[in-house]
């Protein structure tokens, strides 16, 4: 990795072998262990993680971690790779946690996911066909539950059939069982079965919940039980036909086709579950094309512009205001006015937020007390939105005055002097020297303060959880939702499920959004020129 | 202003002096002392609520009579006379072990990646650079339901650190290692002279001793304050912290988390001990701020932005 002709790093090779001066020798092995205690431990967890992941028959993840894996080790053992020493730790957390679950958001945003569409095909159609047939019946048998650890622990079904042959059902499947290892009482119920050991009474009542809903697939339909003494085998109520894609429910007769992943009838009935299925940009198009979507959705955006700008705007006023007001050098107390003032933006604001809901509650609220209102502060799209407004500034005023205090402090008062001394009136003088300064220092900060502000989800969820409701909005939507709060609320609160497929299609959107703020903001920060 | 026009004629000597130090400190302190008030106006109602034995929304007065200490202790203690159980104690520790490790963890991460980029040239290192300025524009937290999504499929797999765990919620902040942390430390390793590594070296020091026992003792401050803005934005952390550990045992919860289910279930009745809990975990926050301030303000102004 490293240049030739390079000269800042020497890295290993270009050390003197004999070490003199004051970095001895001893020391490097020491570093030595603690590396390859280090790479122990990676390796020893790579050895653990093998054996679950094979058992979840996760393939692509195995290679990956295995392939990670012997990276590292090369990285740490080879002296070629200083760079990467350094680099690697941060760069594969960043790749697992923060660019892989970008990625894997614009993945789901193409697909369905979502409740009624949470498995994978395999998944949902194993489910329908462990459904029995709610008509048909099949041979009987006379069944005694067994259960291991003494009647307490996992359930099967000792069953016997008309020829007399036994067999062992498990939610597993159905094994013959040898009559040699069963010892029966004098009613030619089991005792004892390997493991297992019949109920008494108590506990088949105590489990009955559990025996109604126990079943045992096997090839010929479903054992599900009946009665304490009998079992039924059913056949599956639906059967799927690989070759047309086509479910058939034999109750019924009713022949269902595949549409976006759920099996639909002619006349529209649908089955659960469904399945999970890439359907392409509908997501997107919805969000714009929709009306019961893109209704709300619209309002949502361009009140969480309003709140942005709004935000910045009221902060960077009311904190430059400040710390105009006391930037002033015969102040006293300049220095208590700073630490009291700063003290809304040093508190955590999870919990700042929630003190503010306590105090704008309508009934026994402080503000609505000291003011002998009665004002439904959160109820209420307008006086929330004020409420939000005020509560943000309150948060994030204290950070602009922190930097604008700063930045004037950094203007030589001899400009505004001269400007004063050519007879400028201090209006003048800081519309045309302080605040043109002023703006060099702070115009970067106000783009950053709005990115962060446009995704400010604390502020409106705690806040109002993002109530009143849009009324007639078909999906969870508040007048004060802004896009963050409105996907959190799609993807974990909707009253009709999640829908993670359009939650993920809205994060993409707030992405492409806020990349597009965060490019003009590095352009204006000294980040980008050393790249220059 | 007005007031001293009005005064102007027959006005005496003092009463002068008066109106033009309003004029020019006094409005200054009046502006102050009304900024003051509203900046500490909620936090003397939790205050004072903290120490109102009734404890519900309905009962706060600014000044209680029988002030007493019973919401600490109920929380403290995990239960209430009533019988609530609040497990603020587990919050607490999940938040400083959750919120805290991954600070610390990204601190390091951050610092090992800051000097690859600030001391060595390699092949791919604008590229490097690069890459962590465009991951930044990617917010952990708008893949939110990604993350769920994921930790699920990790915790089917691995259930120790999958959905539901602090343990897992540590990984996903950990995530956020290379980004503003980056760049910004980056920046003070730049002011440090290469002079001090050339003269290790010529004393025979190699690559990791001029890191460990050259740079880092040096870059101790920026550290202390990388660590402790990360900390910050980690324990205001709502949306990630809810996600992977929303459906899982309160027992897990953070703060952020914990405490907010506990006053959204009934704000009105358990006003008390939600404003006792709010301030026994925000005064070591401000406390740290305040001592740190100086260093917090110049690196906030490099562009990292607080929750």
């Amino acid at each position: 990795m490293t240049q030739p002709g390079h000269t800042s790093t020497a890295g290993e090779t270009g050390m003197k072998p004999e070490g003199r001066g004051r970095f001895p020798r001893p020391s490097f092995t020491v570093a030595l262990i603690i590396k390859l205690l280090f790479l122990a431990v990676v390796n020893a967890l790579t050895v653990f993680a093998i054996g679950p992941l094979a058992e979840a028959n996760q393939w692509p993840g195995l290679v990956i971690v295995i392939v990670v894996t012997i990276g590292i080790d090369y990285v740490y053992l080879s002296k070629r790779t200083m760079p990467l020493k350094y680099l690697v730790p941060g760069t594969i957390f960043a790749l697992m946690f923060q660019v892989y679950p970008v990625l894997y958001s614009a993945n789901i945003a193409m697909t369905n996911y979502g409740t009624g569409h949470v498995l994978t095909k395999e998944q949902a159609l194993a489910q329908l066909a462990s459904l029995p047939s709610v008509v048909e019946e099949g041979e009987r048998f006379k069944m005694t539950v067994v259960a291991t650890d003494g009647g307490n622990g996992d359930l099967a079904l000792y069953l016997v059939d008309a020829n007399g042959d036994a067999f062992l059902g498990t939610p597993d499947g159905l094994t013959p069982v040898d009559p040699a290892d069963v010892t029966l009482d004098d009613k030619g119920r089991v005792v004892t079965l390997g493991d297992y050991t019949s109920l008494n009474l108590g506990q088949a009542q105590g489990r009955q919940d559990e025996l109604q809903t126990f079943q045992v697939p096997t090839d010929r339909g479903i054992i599900t039980v009946q009665s304490l003494t009998a079992a039924v085998i059913k056949p599956s109520r639906y059967q799927y036909e690989e070759a047309t894609g086509e479910l058939t429910d034999v109750d019924t007769g009713t022949v269902y086709t595949q549409e976006q992943g759920t099996f639909v009838a002619p006349d529209g009935t649908k089955v659960t579950p469904g399945w999970r299925v890439y359907i392409g940009f509908d997501n997107f198009s919805e969000v714009f094309t929709s009306s019961a979507i893109s209704g709300p959705f619209v309002r949502v955006l361009i009140w969480n512009f309003v709140f942005a700008i709004g935000s910045v705007f009221l902060t960077f006023v009311l904190g430059l205001a400040l710390a105009m007001t006391l930037n002033h050098p015969r102040l006293k107390g300049r220095r208590l006015y700073r630490a009291l003032l700063v003290v809304p933006y040093a508190l955590p604001s999870f919990m700042t937020v929630l003190v503010w809901r306590g105090m704008f509650q309508p009934d026994y609220g402080v503000i609505n007390q000291i003011f002998h209102a009665n004002i439904n502060w959160l109820q209420s799209a307008i006086v929330a939105k004020v409420a939000i407004l005020l509560v943000n500034t309150w948060l994030g005023y204290a950070y602009f005055f922190l930097v604008s205090t700063g930045a004037l402090q950094a203007i030589p008062s001899e400009l505004t002097e001269a400007a004063e001394v050519d007879g400028a009136s201090p209006w003048q003088a800081f519309r045309n020297v302080t605040f043109p300064l002023l703006m060099v220092a702070v115009a970067p900060l106000l783009i950053s303060s709005f990115a962060f502000n446009f995704n400010n989800f604390n502020v409106i969820y705690l806040l109002t959880g993002g109530g009143p409701p849009i009324p007639g909005a078909q999906t969870p939507a508040g007048h004060t939702d802004i896009l963050i709060s409105y996907t959190y609320r799609l993807a974990f609160e909707g009253g009709g499920g999640s829908d993670f497929g359009l939650a993920s299609a809205i994060s993409i959107l707030i992405f492409i959004i806020v990349a597009g703020i965060s490019a003009i903001s590095f352009t204006r920060t000294r980040a980008l020129e050393e790249l220059a | 202003m007005a007031v001293t026009a009005e005064h102007g004629v027959g006005a005496t000597e003092n009463r002068r002096g008066f109106g033009k130090w309003m004029r020019t400190l006094g409005w200054r302190h009046l502006v102050g002392l009304i900024a003051v008030v509203f900046a500490l106006f909620p936090a003397i109602w939790v205050v004072s609520a903290s120490v109102n034995p009734l404890g519900t929304l309905v009962s706060q007065k600014l000044i209680p009579s029988d002030a007493n200490l019973n919401n600490y202790r109920d929380l403290l203690r995990g239960y209430t006379d009533s019988g609530l159980q609040v497990p603020y104690k587990a919050w607490y520790l999940n938040t400083i072990l959750v919120a805290g490790g991954a600070a610390l963890a990204n601190t390091f991460l951050s610092a090992f990646a800051a000097y690859a980029f600030s001391r060595m040239r390699f092949k791919g290192r604008r590229g490097g650079l690069l890459s962590v300025l465009l991951v930044q524009m990617f917010p952990q937290t708008l893949a939110f339901v990604a993350v769920f999504l994921i930790m699920i499929q990790l915790g089917d797999v691995f259930p120790a650190i999958g959905l539901g765990t602090r343990f897992g919620l540590l990984l996903v902040y950990m995530g956020g290692a290379m980004g503003v942390n980056t760049w910004l430390m980056k920046g003070f390793f730049d002011t440090i002279p290469t002079d001090l590594d050339e003269s290790a070296r010529v004393d025979g020091a190699s690559q990791h001793q001029i890191f460990f026992r050259i740079i880092l003792p040096l870059v101790t401050p920026i550290l202390a304050v990388v660590f402790l803005l990360s900390f910050i934005f980690l324990i205001n952390d709502v949306i990630l912290a809810s996600a992977v550990l929303g459906q899982g045992s309160p027992d897990n919860f953070t703060l952020s988390v914990g405490l907010f289910r506990f006053i959204n279930d009934n704000f009105s009745l358990r006003w008390g001990l939600f404003s006792a809990g709010a301030l026994m975990a925000g005064i070591p926050v401000l406390v740290l701020f305040m001592f740190l301030q100086r260093y917090i303000v110049s690196g906030l102004t490099q562009g990292a932005v607080k929750g």
